[in-house]
């Protein structure tokens, strides 16, 4: 008999809550059931506002999914993204002990729970601890088991979160009787379904745009070497064109999706678009406006460069930002990354190839869209767990660590 | 004009001419007056003009016929610097001084640039000693742009929030909001212009609506019934036309006034004051097509202050200047964000706060724990929740929401209007 499991993979965003269900059978194939995307209230910039809200919007998504796939999900994987989100790159270091410098088992554990040791602020704590290339006597090393040397180093991008946030999120699964079992965040989840091995060991970055932030992971040589989240997104972009162009958040929306374009040419001054292109609107309501294209493109511009800028500064001064060790270029994602001329704009402000990623090949089409690629991730660290030595997901342990952190019911 | 109320009112004007003083504060304050013209036919000689400044040598510059030199004894006459503490200091050595300028008037219009040294701590010392008053007191306040930095922008946050409670109505002008007007390739001077413009076109409609004999006029109890409680969210905007279709021109224009549209105002305002002025050729039903419109557009829930001001000289053209005061009542409390989390709501009656939190008719909002780390509800935190509030004007969908700061500059105010990129949006 086989044995299987299902996994419900929910994504609390900003502007959309996505929900799939993957089958897992005997632990090896998975097979993706059910999926519902629906707009998610009470979530600003990738934080749960209002309790209740959300919850009423992730329950209805969850159980949607669930109706979808005539099953019933047995354990969660869930995103998480915020900018109380937050990293840093700590070696740990070991002198190798046996009497023959040969690096034993207990040495590399060492070494790791010497870079995991780092004491966080009370209010916070880890997501992540990312393994990245060791290093015996200063030479990079995949695997230094058995190999002579003397000192033994070991990189970690560890990833923290603010409790609380991370709490806010769990109550909403919990509100609904479920348990999460992971918790992974959405730059690495989308990070690790779409780009290819081959792209991961040249180098590539992973921008997945949402509606409220922006979260992006670094990798080099085949590891994650950063994640990070800039708190703004698609909302920002509507937002600044409603206050720029004096029209409501709707219509403001409308013209993003219709008219916007990531960055301004000349061409667009002599262009004029209308708002409603209804001319039988009243002459005395803000209706039937006429707008020029360079006032659209020119506040979307500032706002999406402003972004890439953020993340190149961000790079720089990680002592990240070499082109050369970034070969693949730029994989765009995220339902922002639908904006005409997005490439464009990475091109100008990083100097990067881009390209806007088509989703994961060896998923049915309609999960391809952009916004499923976050929840694909988490399916893919449901099935393959930590055996995945690139990406590196928490252990069961560190799970229970944080179950335990924020069972308060 | 054989309305028997106006020759009533001109009666009561003729026993007891009205008294009304505008007094520009610090350098940009005075500035602003410098350049207003103030409309001849409203009246002039009842209204008096006057600057205070700590800078002699500026004030000797201006035109403006009343100054006070404030805080010789501490800057020597050369002005505070950009400090605080200095402007401070300099106010409180002449307040006597600054209570000789203020006397006894009917209505007292302050004009000051925030973010500086003298306008940010003087403004809110005359406004004090106004307050002691009988005065109907209103205050325009421009703000610093974002590149001026975090420091200006705290200054003026800090001046604009004492300055709240001590005046009928506020009327804060970002600058960055005022560099979107004019045209595209117009410099930051222009921010500076259209400022002036706009005070300008504040205060001449309150004069002319309250001195000229008009259309229809209104006296002081009028504008009071408006601005009837000290603090709270005041709205100004103004719309301006002229040529062919004036009236739907200056209505388009109203209703795309940028200080409409710093996020999330309040739709619906308590009290409003409209004046329109306009030429011999504004007959009462174009008057009665801006009051629909303009009502309409505020949902007003109670009556409109109307003032119609005829000008020989401003045939076919119309500018509208709107002013009111959001609601001040409160509500019932949403769903906390989270439930069990230990929150805090800000004391309202003690700080003065009911106006703050019900300018945008939502209830008072918990305070976010990760402000209350240093201890219970401190007077600190409160302060500086109270703060935000100001900043939050031009964050738009974002205004209840954490800020989110990044090298000093908050990221959800929009990318063009921190970096001054001009977008003009008439075709």
């Amino acid at each position: 008999m086989s044995e299987s499991r299902v996994v419900g993979a929910v994504e609390i965003g900003t502007s959309k809550v996505v929900v799939l269900l993957g089958e897992i059978i005997d632990g090896e194939g998975l097979n993706i059931i059910g999926h519902s995307m629906s707009s998610s209230y009470g979530v600003k910039k990738g934080v749960v506002d209002d309790l209740g809200v959300a919850s009423d919007s992730v329950h209805a998504a969850i159980m949607e999914a669930e109706k979808n796939a005539q099953s019933r999900i047995d354990e969660v994987y869930l995103a998480q993204t915020g900018s109380h989100l937050s990293g840093s790159f700590n070696v740990g270091t070991t002198s190798v002990s046996g009497p023959d410098n040969i690096v034993s088992e207990t040495d590399i554990f060492q070494a790791k729970e010497d870079a995991k040791r780092r004491q966080l602020p009370a209010d916070r704590a880890y997501l992540h601890h990312i393994q990245n290339p060791f290093s015996l006597d200063g030479r990079k090393i995949d695997n230094p088991l058995s190999r002579e040397g003397r000192q033994l180093q070991v990189g970690y991008w560890s990833v923290h979160a603010e409790s609380s946030k991370v709490s806010d999120s769990l109550r909403v699964i919990r509100g609904i009787d479920l348990e999460v079992t992971d918790i992974i965040i959405s730059s690495i989840a989308s990070g690790a379904v779409l780009l290819e091995d081959s792209e991961k060991e040249s180098g590539a970055l992973v921008v997945d745009i949402g509606g409220g932030t922006t979260d992006y992971v670094l990798y080099r040589g085949g590891y994650i070497v950063k994640t990070g989240v800039v708190p703004v997104g698609g909302d920002h972009i509507t937002n600044d064109l409603s206050i720029g162009l004096r029209i409501s958040p709707g219509k403001a929306e409308k013209f993003k999706r219709i008219h916007g374009r990531a960055y301004y040419e000349s061409g667009d001054r002599e262009k004029n678009v209308w708002l409603t292109g209804d001319p039988s609107t009243s002459d005395l309501t803000i209706g039937d406006r006429e707008y020029p294209l360079a006032a659209i493109t020119k506040i979307i511009e500032a706002r999406v460069s402003e972004i890439f800028e953020i993340i190149k500064k961000e790079l720089e001064d990680a002592e990240l930002y070499q082109p050369d060790d970034i070969a693949c270029g730029v994989v765009l994602t995220g339902g922002s990354s639908q904006l005409n001329g997005i490439e464009e704009s990475v091109r100008r402000v990083l100097g990067l190839e881009a390209r806007v990623s088509d989703g994961p090949r060896d998923v049915a089409p309609e999960l391809r869209h952009p916004a499923y690629s976050t929840a694909l991730g988490l399916l893919h660290y449901a099935l393959t767990g930590q055996e995945d030595r690139e990406t590196n997901p928490p252990p069961n342990r560190f799970l229970r660590k944080i179950a335990r952190l924020f069972n308060f019911d | 004009m054989n309305n028997p109320n106006d020759s009533l009112a001109l009666e009561h004007n003729a026993t007891e001419p009205l008294k009304i003083k505008i007094i520009g504060v610090g350098g940009a304050g005075t500035n602003a007056l410098n350049n207003l013209e103030l409309n001849p036919l409203c009246g002039v000689g009842q209204v008096q003009v006057a600057a205070i400044n700590t800078d002699a040598k500026a004030l000797s510059e201006s035109r403006i016929p009343e100054k006070l030199v404030i805080g010789r004894s501490v800057t020597r006459g050369l002005g505070a610097g950009g400090e605080l503490e200095i402007g401070k200091k300099a106010a409180e050595d002449d307040r006597e001084a600054i209570a000789g300028l203020v006397g006894e008037m009917d209505l007292i219009i302050l004009v000051v640039g925030l973010g500086g040294g003298t306008g940010s701590a003087a403004a809110s010392v005359v406004a004090e000693v106004a307050a002691r008053t009988e005065a109907l007191v209103l205050a325009f306040a421009t703000l610093p742009f974002s590149f001026e930095g975090k420091r200006r922008k705290d200054i003026a946050e800090a001046g604009i929030g004492e300055l709240r409670q001590l005046v009928h109505g506020l009327i804060p002008l970002p600058n960055d909001v005022l560099l979107q007007e004019g045209e595209e390739d117009s410099t930051v001077l222009n921010a500076f212009a259209v400022a002036d413009r706009w005070i300008g076109c504040g205060i001449n409609s309150i004069c002319a609506m309250l001195l000229k004999t008009g259309l229809i006029n209104q006296d002081i109890s009028s504008l009071r019934s408006v601005f009837q409680d000290r603090g709270g969210r005041t709205i100004f905007a103004t719309g301006f036309a002229s040529g062919e279709d004036y009236v739907s021109a200056a209505l388009d224009e109203l209703l795309i006034c940028p200080l409409l549209h710093m996020g999330d105002r309040p739709a619906q305002l308590d009290r409003i004051l409209v004046n329109i002025t306009g030429g011999t050729d504004l007959g009462i039903a174009k008057v009665n097509q801006v009051i629909s419109l303009v009502s309409q557009r505020f949902n007003s829930r109670e009556d409109i202050v109307f003032g119609a001001v005829i000008d020989e000289s401003r045939s076919g053209m119309l500018e509208i200047c709107v002013m009111g005061k959001a609601g001040i009542e409160a509500r019932q409390p949403i769903r906390p964000a989270v439930p069990t989390a230990k929150t805090s709501v800000a004391p309202l009656g003690k700080l003065g706060l009911e106006a703050e939190i019900a300018q945008d008719d939502r209830p008072p909002q918990p305070v976010h724990r990760s402000k209350l780390r240093h201890g219970d509800a401190s007077p600190e935190v409160e302060q500086e929740e109270f703060l935000f509030v100001e900043a939050n004007a031009q964050r738009g969908y974002f205004e209840k929401t954490d800020s989110n700061f990044y090298n000093g500059e908050d990221l959800d105010v929009p990318t063009f209007m921190r970096r001054g990129i001009k977008i003009k949006i008439k075709t």
